[in-house]
């Protein structure tokens, strides 16, 4: 079954298109990750899933509904991020009394167990909790609602390294228990990646990749050493990245990993590493739309 | 329980092969079930979609074999299986290496089969 298809979704904000013809689907009953840099998406394609937005061209359906107005897919979606409001007049406590009347499948079990690991008080306020504290709470939340479709944008903003773990390690044992579908987005893909079944890529408005996560994990390898020898041999392939050593000597360039295991061999017997690219940095290399990198933004004579 | 995130291998080869220690170890024994995929995504803090892919390269290759509706259980020459994979494969690879890491070295044939002798006399008492 799929959770989530959309056919050339397009959404405009004044002249801005800040999704550009999106076609994918997402199965049921997965984690999928959704990276992407800063501005690239991201959360509009979220709010426009969860039916926030409505969307400008193109099609979009949650579970067969177009998401926009659908009081069915409000009842089976919820989307926790950091701007998430509750009426400032509720304690903590009082806000799991409304999402417990609101979502279905509601465990006040859970809820109550992690209000009380994360010691949190009944009578705090939501809007003067602190960033990290307003995170968790809102993971809470998200987690004990048990949507079909749970969506998190950026949920750990402001929460320690320790709470984090803890958050990732809560959401993958409550989908082990209850399957649903989880889109998770994050800047940094190397935290999560574990948790995830795929990962959609986001740049500029457009789905760059989407695959399972371990075929990422193995969709480019890095190859380093001698100059002459690696541009030698690259002559006429297509790169994904290129980097020179400070000292030119060296030479590191990324590509696609579909090179044979003997070629591999036989570059490895020349002195030339071949090592693993990250999923991380596959992502980084893939949209890569500046010229250059951050050295040549400065010019001054003293690096010369 | 920890996986290597830095290893060439992705994490359900190595899921695969932890699995594949665990029944030369005999802590799954012939004819036993093994974990489900949920209880190694929770074992391994992973998404158990990757563990599924681990134990499904074990039953593509008869290690493991599918009771329909109960799981998955360790086939009765499980063992065999995988010491003799091991033997053609693992073991081969790393016989390359030390022969090419000897010539590098200008270590000579004798030298290096009398180094082998010793390190395979010290380790007699073991399994």
């Amino acid at each position: 079954m799929i959770a989530v298809s959309c056919q050339e979704l397009t959404k405009y904000f004044g002249k801005n298109r800040i999704l550009n013809e999106m076609s994918f689907s997402i199965q049921e009953n997965t984690i999928t990750g959704i990276i992407g840099r800063n501005g690239a998406g991201k959360t509009s394609l979220l709010k426009t899933i969860a039916g926030y937005w409505r969307s400008s061209a193109g099609e979009i359906k949650v579970f067969g509904h177009d998401p926009f107005n659908s009081l069915e897919v409000s009842a089976n979606c919820i989307m926790i991020d950091d701007g998430m409001y509750f009426q400032e007049t509720l304690g903590l406590w009082d806000i799991f009394e409304w999402a417990e009347a609101f979502y279905p499948n509601w465990d006040q079990g859970l809820a109550e167990r992690l209000f009380a690991y994360f010691q949190f008080q009944r009578y705090w306020a939501h809007h003067n909790l602190s960033k990290g504290n307003k995170s968790t709470f809102n993971m809470i939340v998200g987690l004990a609602s048990r949507c079909a479709l749970t969506i998190f944008d950026e949920p750990t903003i402001g929460m320690d390294a320790s709470v984090r773990a803890d958050f990732y390690r809560a959401l993958l044992k409550d989908y082990l228990a209850h399957p649903r579908t989880i889109l998770l987005s994050s800047h940094h893909l190397e935290e999560v990646e574990h948790l995830l079944e795929d990962v959609m890529l986001i740049d500029q408005g457009t789905c760059k990749l989407h695959m399972p996560i371990d075929e990422l994990q193995m969709y480019a390898i890095s190859i380093e050493g001698p100059a002459d020898l690696i541009r030698e041999w690259t002559d006429g392939c297509e790169t994904m990245h290129e980097q020179k050593n400070e000292l030119e000597r060296l030479h590191r360039i990324v590509l696609r990993n579909t090179i044979s295991g003997e070629a591999l061999e036989a570059l490895n017997s020349k002195g030339v590493e071949v090592a693993k690219v990250s999923a991380a940095d596959v992502c980084i290399y893939s949209t890569n739309a500046r010229k250059g990198g951050i050295d040549d933004v400065f010019t001054d004579d003293a690096f010369k | 329980m920890k996986l290597d995130t830095d290893s060439l291998a992705p994490i359900y080869i190595q899921i695969a092969d932890w699995l594949e220690n665990e029944i030369l170890n005999e802590h799954f024994k012939p004819d036993e079930k093994v974990f489900s995929q949920y209880k190694l995504a929770e074992l391994f803090n992973i998404n158990p979609a990757t563990a599924a892919k681990g134990l499904n390269l074990l039953s593509d290759e008869g290690i493991l074999y599918t009771k329909r509706g109960l799981g998955k259980f360790a086939a009765a020459n499980a063992r065999e299986i995988i010491l003799n994979k091991r033997r053609d494969t693992t073991l081969k690879e790393m016989v390359v290496d030390l022969a090419a890491e000897a010539r590098r070295l200008g270590v000579s044939e004798e030298e290096l089969l009398e180094m082998v002798g010793t390190a395979y006399e010290k380790r007699k008492g073991e399994l």
